[in-house]
């Protein structure tokens, strides 16, 4: 990755930021924190060449498959969807509104926003399925390789680990699992709710290679990837991309109920200020 | 007919995968003998996905979004019940053509106790929006359900009882009504769905022993359910009895009294199911049925009490 390509994702990260506040500021709903832990990932997922898509064609037959399962973090994702031409500016504005596509949590037709593959609402179905499309590709013969994003508090449901079992069962080499490991749920810590340490080592436990990431940094997230599409492992993957929930904004970051903050109007103004430096 | 409804539906299932490679099937650690044809001849398009049945639901969604059309299979009640959330959103929202086979109808599980036994399952799916569901009642209904269920995969759920019945069907009948008028009557009509649509025949016999001419309706689809043919041919005798092995509370005779009521019909309704409580310690299916009053005798008596005459 040359600098220059880096430098662009950087501020790419900016500009989804500032998006997301501002569309969440002005529809006074949305995961603010729990999007802003996941830009990098996604920015890197979609501006940095690590998905597969036509935007020309949207239902290609091979284009690699997204799930967005830790819906809280989808707002994250429009801005970068419509940067891309999935879909017009207009959706954006009609955020939460009358008749609009783009809900907090997730599409709100049953089509599916263009560009994903899904994104629900409800938590801990992304990953069975995701295994259920791997699964698919496999006995397709397929070269497309689906990723799903979690959320870490998503991994109590146990639909996740059932999905897990299976995945690693039968060695769908062709799934990626990242987990955005923020380290918050709703209203507390993860490890304070119920600890998920070891993390890694229960992914590996199910048949899972597993790499943990600072997934703010985008070396470290494109070096996970670097074989993505020519994986020689037989086993899925699961990247645990420990991140800060909310960064970026000081009101946020780290604080164990920024999940549902939505900044006020004295308070945005700082907020704004914080995502330019 | 010697096969059961659940082997003559995956007998004919059978085939069509064998057809079409795009058909999946997918079971919870669950079987039966004509399953293993499948499993044995068609490894590749069977899948055991172990006792998980959010799993189920969720893998069957992913398969389907590939193009897949696939079928989940589970004992009662498991398949509805313990992955109701993934069905709501996945077949109900967004319309997943999936299919969704459950065994066990009512006290099909008899002696296996409450947690084995689907009494509420017709409520719990009746509430999702876009659901087809379709009870068998005998082995040619169930034979055409492969058929019907593979040319519109849409979000469907089947239920099978366990048992063997006598045929009420000709092979290749059209199932396309949803309803299935199978005796004509004078007095009252019968409403019922799977087991209870047998016994329907044998309480008409002990009514026409009391001079009562009751006609008998299968209500094989409950939904989309055809209001207007359950209509037409309900109001032909001002009376319904509705039986069922559901919770009265919940069943097939509070969806057909809401339709009644709605369409302001001069039709007196009486239903008769299961009491609002579970039975544990119930013994066999016979005894289950005496002890809820769902039983021949139970039945024809409360009737003729209803018609205010003395047994």
């Amino acid at each position: 990755m040359s600098r220059d390509k880096m430098a662009e994702l950087e501020k790419k990260s900016k500009w989804a930021r500032q998006e997301i506040l501002d569309m969440c500021t002005r529809a006074g709903e949305g995961r603010i924190a729990s999007a802003f832990s996941c830009t990098e990932v996604l920015i890197a997922l979609f501006h940095g060449g690590i998905l597969n898509f036509d935007i020309s064609k949207l239902q290609w037959d091979e284009r690699d498959r997204f799930i967005m399962s830790k819906s809280p973090g989808v707002v994250g994702l429009y801005p970068i969807l419509c940067d891309l031409g999935f879909f017009p500016d207009t959706e954006l504005e009609k955020y939460c509104r009358d008749g609009s596509l783009l809900g907090p949590y997730g599409g709100n037709v049953p089509g599916d926003i263009p560009g994903v593959e899904a994104a629900w609402g409800s938590l801990g179905h992304g990953l069975g399925v995701g295994a259920g499309l791997a699964l698919a590709g496999k006995m397709d013969d397929k070269k497309y390789m689906t990723v799903v994003l979690l959320g870490d508090g998503e991994c109590y449901e146990g639909a996740i680990w059932e999905a897990a079992m299976f995945a690693g069962h039968h060695e769908l080499n062709n799934l990626v699992a990242i987990v955005d490991r923020n380290g918050i749920c709703t209203i507390d810590f993860t490890e304070n709710c119920l600890r998920l340490e070891p993390f890694e080592a229960k992914w590996q436990a199910f048949g899972w290679d597993a790499v943990t990431i600072d997934g703010h940094s985008f070396n470290e997230i494109f070096n996970a990837f670097k074989d993505f599409h020519n994986r020689k492992s037989n086993k899925p993957l699961a990247v645990i991309a420990d991140t800060v929930k909310g960064k970026g904004i000081s009101l946020l970051e780290n604080n164990p109920m920024g999940h549902i903050i939505i900044p006020s109007a004295e308070q945005l103004q700082k907020a704004r200020e914080e995502l330019r430096q | 007919m010697n096969l059961s409804m659940r082997d003559a539906f995956l007998d004919e299932l059978y085939d069509i995968a064998r057809e079409d490679r795009q058909v999946i099937f997918i079971s919870n650690d669950f079987g039966a003998p004509s399953l293993d044809k499948f499993r044995k001849d068609l490894p590749g398009q069977f899948i055991h996905i172990g006792i998980a049945e959010q799993n189920m639901v969720n893998v069957a969604t992913g398969l389907a979004m590939a193009g897949k059309i696939v079928y989940i299979y589970s004992i009662a009640p498991f398949l509805p019940l313990r992955c109701f959330e993934q069905i709501r959103v996945h077949l109900s929202f967004k319309k997943a053509p999936v299919t969704g086979i459950m065994v066990g109808t009512g006290y099909s599980y008899d002696l296996s106790g409450p947690t084995h036994q689907a009494l509420e399952d017709i409520a719990i799916m009746n509430s999702l929006p876009g659901m087809t569901i379709l009870t068998a009642s005998d082995s040619a209904m169930g034979k055409a359900f492969a058929r019907m269920t593979y040319e519109t995969p849409g979000a469907n759920y089947i239920r099978f009882d366990r048992e063997k019945f006598p045929s009420l069907y000709k092979e290749g009948e059209d199932f396309s009504t949803g309803i299935g008028v199978l005796k004509e009557g004078r007095d009252l009509t019968i409403v019922a769905t799977g087991i209870m649509t047998h016994q329907a025949f044998k309480v008409a016999d002990k009514l026409a022993g009391h001079s009562i001419d009751a006609g008998i309706i299968d209500l094989y689809r409950i939904k989309p359910l055809n209001e207007e043919l359950l209509i037409d041919t309900v109001r032909k005798t001002k009376r319904i009895l509705v039986i069922e092995e559901n919770f009265v509370s919940s069943g097939i005779g509070v969806i057909v009294s809401g339709i009644v009521t709605e369409r302001g019909e001069d039709l007196k309704i009486k239903r008769i199911g299961i009491p609002d409580r579970f039975i544990s310690q119930g013994g066999d299916r016979n005894n289950l049925q005496r002890l809820c009053g769902l039983d021949v005798d139970s039945i024809t008596r409360k009737t003729l009490e209803w018609l205010g005459k003395n047994g």
